[in-house]
């Protein structure tokens, strides 16, 4: 199979999986009860002023008629309004996207900053202090709730000690960045730092867990090797040996569960972003849950769950253009 | 399970250092920004599109409200200097001459009259949520530039205390040249102007230096929103919030015991309450009615789930409210007396089920699951308990009394408007979206009570109510809810019964 194939077999899958997302949505807001009308309008709206809203929103319309409808306004990129604020969904989610891709992709950083380092350290020194540190490191990480662990640092690192702030977004990385380019003044930079450090330990705790470990035993297995063998008795400097060649060949597969993760990290900024009121899409998805609002939820969950499905054929088509026999596996 | 873990960085205990104002806090004119954190926050900057308390304070700051309404419940001259009664069934409101918008435009009569007739008619702008507070009002005009006629179809004071509650003004070309409803723009008359603006997170104000009243007290001010209780008590403890509402009664102590910060608390209008559809048995029997309110013991309820936070209810009626019958008391709990009226209403050996959300009002599902417990406690009677999601309930509240689904649940009513018809109407006419108890005797009084001009009359009517419907016990009476609030100790402000927060009200 050629790579354009392979791509295009890809993308049908993700539209597939797409559109299982978009009807698995309209089908738990169908089945679930209540009125949306009550969402609305104030309670002791009259039953006319119900009514007349009903027939507006379609409400009165066969269930088909009303997926038909759904459907055809997501492919013409109207995702309704919301209940709430009476905005269309679509800036209401666009709106937010950027803070939780910040969250997202800082948790990452925290990961592989701290995770590959203590992988390599912990595989080198086996059974050794440094390995067992790195151990118990992974254990709890992955052990460890990330509400819990951010209402903890929000305790010990905001209220105690005040070396950051419990949460908020006061600015945004690209305006920040924006501002230091600009004038050099790294102010807002630093604000924007500040804000995003703890609310991205706590999502990426357990991810850091994760590579830490798959880290570990990748240079484990790749340490057993033959060439490294052949290499060590070439005369090859240790350092040399474990990060060019040994650390290289283990990266594959964790920059797949990276590119992975990526995804994970987004449905799992939801919590995080409650704790440290951290304006993203997991904030919205959040308020918009307990006010019923359905548009809604569903544009926040069609777009993550988007995203997800672009970041696997990213990361499938990365890999198989890095190591093509998997298109024919 | 947040709130739990919440209760513990509260209850750390941990000291908080200098407040988050700009400056040393005791000259007034050094003060930068002042900071409130709520639970909930707007979803547009439209004034009209809401009918909430928390979304009231974040815009009541730009859009000013036109009469001053007292903790007393007392109404004052703000926006409106005078208003009189030329005929039955008009208000003539005076306006200042001197009040203009943040962007410049003077305030005249046609914007206070198109405002009004934005609330009530859906095919102003928009379909506002605020129809619902305004049922006496017909409609407004303007009568040259300082003079607005309201029409409306009830008693005087009826009328006003609706306006008063509920009207703040806009300016019609403004507002009409902006999408519907208004988002990321505000253009009102009050102290603050806005000066940014996030969708769901925050809105920043500066003071309006052409306000025709007083200056207030800080230069800027910033409300934003954090829906974890643990978050927003975290923020106050670091300095980073300077008011804080709803601090969950388990971390009271804790924010109180803290330098530099303390927890101020007031009983509000929010009633809360055990619906009984009275034609659905055994509910149809007021003797099985009153017996589950003599099962229940509210006091106990408000020590032991409530933390001590809240006050019994009497009848429908919050105190403080026009309308209010003082010479009744609550329920006490008598078992056996419960067990008697449960024989005499021929509804002994009944199994009933009390419903209730969880996480809308203060520990709600709990308070529920104790009042249905004590119920259960009766040797004739057995009461289970369920959750179920809050539209369900609000489903079954606005069903009718024949509703048989769910005929016995927990809900909650604020009562803003400071008048006892907002309380009752809802729930006891039939054209009411909260109709459960039919009693067409009863409608009619409430009805009678709309239309009487002579106030001493009408509270007579309204208190004369409240007292028979205490006996008819449509409710299981519960409790008001408590605002509980944590503040910077110096702030000079005191919380008020009807939840709302003004800035210029406040100072060091």
């Amino acid at each position: 199979m050629s790579f354009g194939k392979f791509l295009s077999k890809r993308i049908l899958q993700g539209v597939i999986v797409v559109w299982g997302v978009i009807t698995g949505t309209f089908a738990l807001r169908a089945a679930s009860p209540g009125d949306p009308v009550n969402l609305i309008v104030d309670p002791a709206a009259s039953p006319e002023l119900r009514e007349r809203i009903r027939e507006e929103l379609g409400l009165n319309e066969p269930l088909y008629v009303q997926y038909a409808d759904y459907l055809g306004g997501i492919l013409t990129g109207d995702f309704g309004y919301s209940y709430q604020s009476g905005q269309d969904v679509l800036p209401l989610v666009v709106q937010r996207l950027p803070a939780t891709l910040e969250l997202a992709v800082a948790a990452t950083v925290v990961a592989i900053v701290i995770a590959i380092p203590l992988g390599v350290v912990s595989a080198t020194r086996r059974n050794q202090p440094a390995d067992y540190g790195a151990t118990l490191f992974s254990l709890v990480g992955i052990s460890t709730p990330n509400f819990w662990l951010g209402i903890m640092l929000i305790l010990v690192l905001a209220v105690q000690f005040g070396i950051f702030p419990t949460g908020q977004r006061p600015v945004g990385f690209a305006e920040a960045m924006g501002t230091f380019v600009t004038t050099l003044h790294a102010d807002e930079l630093l604000t924007w730092v500040r804000h995003i450090t703890l609310p991205a330990i706590a999502l990426g705790t357990y991810f850091t867990a994760l590579i830490t470990r798959l880290t570990r035993s990748g240079m484990v297995d790749e340490l057993g090797k033959p060439y490294v063998t052949a290499t060590e008795a070439k005369g090859l400097p240790a350092v040399l040996i474990r990060y060019k060649h040994v650390l290289r060949n283990t990266m594959i597969p964790i920059i797949t569960v990276l590119g992975l993760q990526l995804g994970t990290l987004i449905g799992g900024a939801v919590i995080t972003e409650t704790v440290f009121a951290w304006p993203g899409l997991g904030l919205r998805l959040i308020n918009a849950i307990y006010t019923l609002d359905w548009p809604l939820i569903q544009g926040i969950i069609i777009v993550i769950g988007v995203g997800f499905v672009l970041i696997n054929i990213v990361v499938d088509s990365l890999y198989a253009y890095l190591n093509p026999r998997v298109i024919d596996e | 399970m947040l709130q739990l873990l919440g209760t513990g960085v509260a209850s750390a205990g941990i000291t908080a250092t200098a407040g988050c104002l700009g400056g040393d806090g005791d000259d007034e004119d050094e003060v930068e920004e002042f900071v409130v954190t709520q639970g909930e926050f707007i979803e547009n900057t439209d004034p009209n599109d809401h009918n909430a308390t928390p979304y009231y304070n974040v815009l009541d700051q730009v859009y000013e409200p036109l009469f001053n309404v007292t903790d007393d419940g007392e109404i004052e001259e703000r926006v409106v200097t005078d208003w009189e009664h030329p005929e039955d069934g008009v208000v003539e409101l005076t306006i200042r001459d001197d009040v203009v918008f943040h962007e410049g435009e003077e305030l005249v009569a046609s914007d206070v009259a198109y405002t009004i007739n934005r609330q009530i008619d859906e095919d102003v702008g928009i379909v506002s949520d605020q129809v619902a507070g305004m049922t006496a009002i017909e409609g407004a005009e303007a009568d040259g530039d300082t003079t607005v006629l309201v029409e409306h179809s009830a008693a005087e004071s009826l009328a006003e205390f609706q306006l008063a509650n509920f009207a703040r003004a806009v300016n019609e070309e403004w507002m009409e040249g902006q999408d519907q409803p208004v988002d990321g723009e505000m253009n009102g008359t009050g102290p603050y102007q806005l000066e940014e603006y996030e969708s769901g997170v925050q809105a920043v104000y500066t003071r309006f230096d052409d306000y025709w009243g007083d200056e207030p007290a800080f230069e800027t001010v910033r409300f934003n929103a954090a829906a974890e209780s643990s978050s927003r008590v975290g923020g106050l403890q670091a300095d980073e919030s300077d008011l804080v509402v709803n601090v969950p009664p388990t971390d009271v102590e804790t924010v109180d015991t803290e330098d530099g910060i303390e927890v101020r608390n007031v009983t509000s209008f929010r009633n809360i309450f055990l619906v009984m559809k009275n034609e659905v048995e055994p509910f149809d029997s007021q003797e099985f009615r009153q017996a589950l309110n003599y099962a229940v013991d509210n006091e106990g309820i408000i020590d032991s789930v409530l933390g001590g936070f809240g006050a019994p209810m009497t009848q429908p009626i919050p105190e403080g409210l026009f309308g209010y019958n003082p010479e009744l008391d609550p329920y006490e709990q008598d078992q056996e007396l419960a067990e008697e009226l449960i024989e005499e209403s021929g509804y002994a050996g009944e199994e009933i089920t009390l419903q209730s959300m969880e996480g809308r009002y203060l520990n709600d599902a709990e308070v529920a699951q104790t009042a249905a417990d004590q119920i259960d406690q009766l040797g004739n009677v057995s009461c289970d308990f369920e959750t179920v999601p809050f539209d369900q309930i609000s489903d079954a509240a606005g069903e009718g009394p024949d509703f048989e689904e769910i005929p016995f649940f927990l809900i909650g009513w604020g009562n803003p408007t400071g008048d006892s018809d907002y309380g009752l109407s809802p729930w006891f006419t039939s054209g009411g979206g909260q109709f459960n108890f039919r009693d067409e005797e009863l409608e009619e009084r409430l009805i009678e009570s709309q239309q009487e001009d002579d106030e001493d009359e009408r509270e007579a009517l309204l208190q004369g109510i409240n007292a028979d419907l205490r006996e008819e016990a449509p409710w299981v009476f519960l409790h008001l809810e408590e605002s509980i609030y944590g503040v910077r100790d110096d702030l000079e402000w005191e919380p008020r019964q009807d939840e709302s927060i003004y800035i210029d009200e406040m100072g060091l």
